[in-house]
This record gives structure tokens, C-alpha cells and sequence, in this order.
């Protein structure tokens, strides 16, 4: 049984965390929409989505953080955890942002579309789903370790948004070719 | 002109210019500034007189997006060591005082607008987060050589 106390210190750390969190996420959307920063949310998903298979390693990998460290200086370190910090975010957010509008394009489709596979659809819909909470938790991890040793998840991410983007891009290749011909694609 | 007629024609381009001109260049981070150099800045369009007099304005101007697209991409995927080894050939080709140059470039961070349009805005944040960063490696260097020794 939890005490008063401890029930109250633990409601407050996460209405705290959850405040953090909603005010990252507000300044990693402020620093995305910074024009000066060439990030402009108004790019289509596929430009979005394109980003080289090296962003990521470089990234998430520590190498560059070994690098700073041995110059031994505090404010380097710190300016470069911020740095990262921030790029790490606003790739998470990218991808995020990708992936809805491709989800919203898809779901536009299916709407008009009388050829609707069931178990592709929730397929697509769990993946998207999966990525989302992905997403979620790298900004967690990021915000409280930085991502210097994330690159796994971030891989994983990656990974994953590129999978839907093609499936989804497959699906509308199929559906619109099938409805040409009258038939059934997935059938 | 066909589609895979222009396309033959701008890798034409496209490799004339780096063997003419960007190989001469001694480093990316140069190469960078010079590609960027050769686009309008009102018009984001690109000219470059030599290449549109050997080809056409439309193909050397396709040719020079693409080169700028790539070289960016390249220095985009350095490490901090590599960027800050970039950074010293570069001062090192300039004919300014590589003191001045540091100051200049920490100051009014000139090399925002080294970034190509269509690219994707997190790589755009990486590079510019990565020069910042190498810029203040630099100047670390700098601050370290000329203090004087502890006893």
C-alpha cells in the first residue's frame, strides 16, 4: 500500500515529467519551424522522409561525443549535449510529422477506395502505431540521456517509417492500378 | 529535348564541372561555399558562366544543384573531427587571417545560407549544429595555444 506522501511525490514527478516533456516537444516544434534553419514544415512527407542512411549513425553514435570529451572543456561538452540534443529531437519530430501525413494521405485513399484488405489495413495501422510509440520514447531517452547511445531505437525507427512509407506507396500503386482494371488488388 | 536526352546532358555537365572546377577546390567545406556562391540569391537559381556557355544555362544550372545537393550531403555525414580538419584547409586556403575568419564566421554564421533549398531540414540543422560546433572546437584550440602554460 502507497502512502499519502508518496502517492502525492509521485503524482507530482509526473505531472513534472509530463510538463517537461509537452515544453520539449513545444521547443523542438519552434526550433522545426525556424525558417533560417531550412526546416520548414510545410516540405512534403517524401522529402521528409528522405533522409541519407549516415544522418542517423552520426547521430545516435557516441564517436562524436568521444571527440568533444577529449578536449576537456565543460562549456564544449555542454554546448555539444545541447546540440545534439536538439538535431536528435528534431529528427524524432521529422519523422513523426512524415508519418502522419503519410498515414492522412492513406487513410484519404481508403476512404474513396472500395478494395480494402482488412488485415493489410490493421497491419499498417499497427506498425504506425508502434512507430508513433517508438517515437515517444527515443524523445523520453533523448531528453533524459541524450542520444548518444540510442542508436539502436533510432535505427529501429528509421526502419520502420521507411517500411510504411513503402507499403503505403505500394498500396496506392496496387489499389490505383486495380481500380483501372476493376478488380480486386489484394485479392 | 527528351527527358533521358537532358538527363544524359546534365550528368555531362555535371561531370565536366567537377573535373574542370571542383577539383581544383582544396576541400568540401570550400567547395560547399563556392557552389553556393554560384546561386542568386533572390532567384535561388544557379549560373555559372563557363558551364552554360559549354552546355546551356538550364543543364549547368541543373548540374550545379546537383553538385551543391551532393557536396552538402557529403559534409553533412563528416565527424566533428573530420568538419574541424575541414575547417582548418579551409582557413588555411583563405588569404584572411584565420583569427578573422573564426570571428567572422562565429559571429554572423555566413555559412546558413551554404545550405542547398530542397534538402532534408534535419540534415539542414545537423550541418549547421556541426559547424557551430567545430567552429567552437576551433576556437578552443586557439584559446589553449595561447595561454600561457601552467608552472
Amino acid at each position: 500500500m502507497i502512502s499519502i506522501p508518496a502517492a502525492f511525490l509521485i503524482c507530482t514527478v509526473a505531472v513534472l515529467s509530463i510538463g517537461v516533456f509537452v515544453w520539449r516537444e513545444a521547443s523542438v516544434r519552434r526550433e522545426f519551424s525556424r525558417p533560417s534553419d531550412h526546416s520548414g514544415l510545410d516540405d512534403d512527407a517524401a522529402e521528409l522522409l528522405y533522409c541519407p542512411p549516415e544522418f542517423v549513425a552520426r547521430v545516435f553514435s557516441p564517436d562524436d561525443c568521444k571527440f568533444v570529451s577529449s578536449a576537456r572543456s565543460r562549456q564544449l561538452n555542454q554546448l555539444f549535449r545541447r546540440e545534439r540534443k536538439v538535431v536528435a529531437l528534431v529528427w524524432v519530430y521529422q519523422t513523426k510529422l512524415a508519418i502522419r501525413r503519410v498515414m492522412r494521405e492513406h487513410t484519404r485513399v481508403t476512404r474513396q477506395s472500395q478494395d480494402l484488405h482488412f488485415a493489410t489495413e490493421a497491419q499498417l495501422v499497427l506498425s504506425y502505431m508502434q512507430l508513433i510509440l517508438v517515437c515517444n520514447l527515443l524523445c523520453l531517452a533523448i531528453q533524459s540521456a541524450g542520444p548518444a547511445r540510442l542508436g539502436t531505437l533510432a535505427n529501429y525507427a528509421d526502419s520502420l517509417s521507411q517500411r510504411i512509407a513503402q507499403a503505403r506507396h505500394g498500396l496506392a500503386v496496387a489499389t490505383s492500378s486495380a481500380e483501372l482494371r476493376g478488380v480486386n488488388p489484394l485479392s | 529535348m527528351t527527358s533521358s536526352i537532358k538527363l544524359i546532358t546534365v550528368q555531362a555537365a555535371y561531370d565536366d564541372f567537377l573535373n574542370r572546377s571542383l577539383s581544383k577546390i582544396s576541400c568540401d567545406l570550400a567547395r560547399l561555399i563556392y557552389l553556393a556562391s554560384t546561386r542568386d540569391y533572390n532567384t535561388g537559381s544557379y549560373h555559372h558562366d563557363g558551364l552554360a556557355s559549354r552546355f546551356n544555362p538550364e543543364v549547368a544550372a541543373k548540374a550545379l544543384e546537383i553538385a551543391h545537393r551532393q557536396i552538402f550531403y557529403q559534409l553533412s555525414a563528416y565527424s566533428l573531427e573530420e568538419l574541424v580538419e575541414q575547417l582548418k584547409t579551409y582557413f588555411d586556403s583563405s588569404h584572411e587571417s584565420a583569427e578573422e575568419i573564426l570571428r567572422t564566421w562565429q559571429k554572423l554564421e555566413p555559412y546558413r545560407i551554404a545550405i542547398p533549398v530542397e534538402v532534408n531540414p534535419a540534415v539542414a540543422r545537423l550541418f549547421l549544429s556541426n559547424v557551430r560546433l567545430a567552429l567552437a572546437i576551433w576556437r578552443s584550440r586557439q584559446d589553449q595555444a595561447q595561454s600561457p602554460p601552467r608552472p
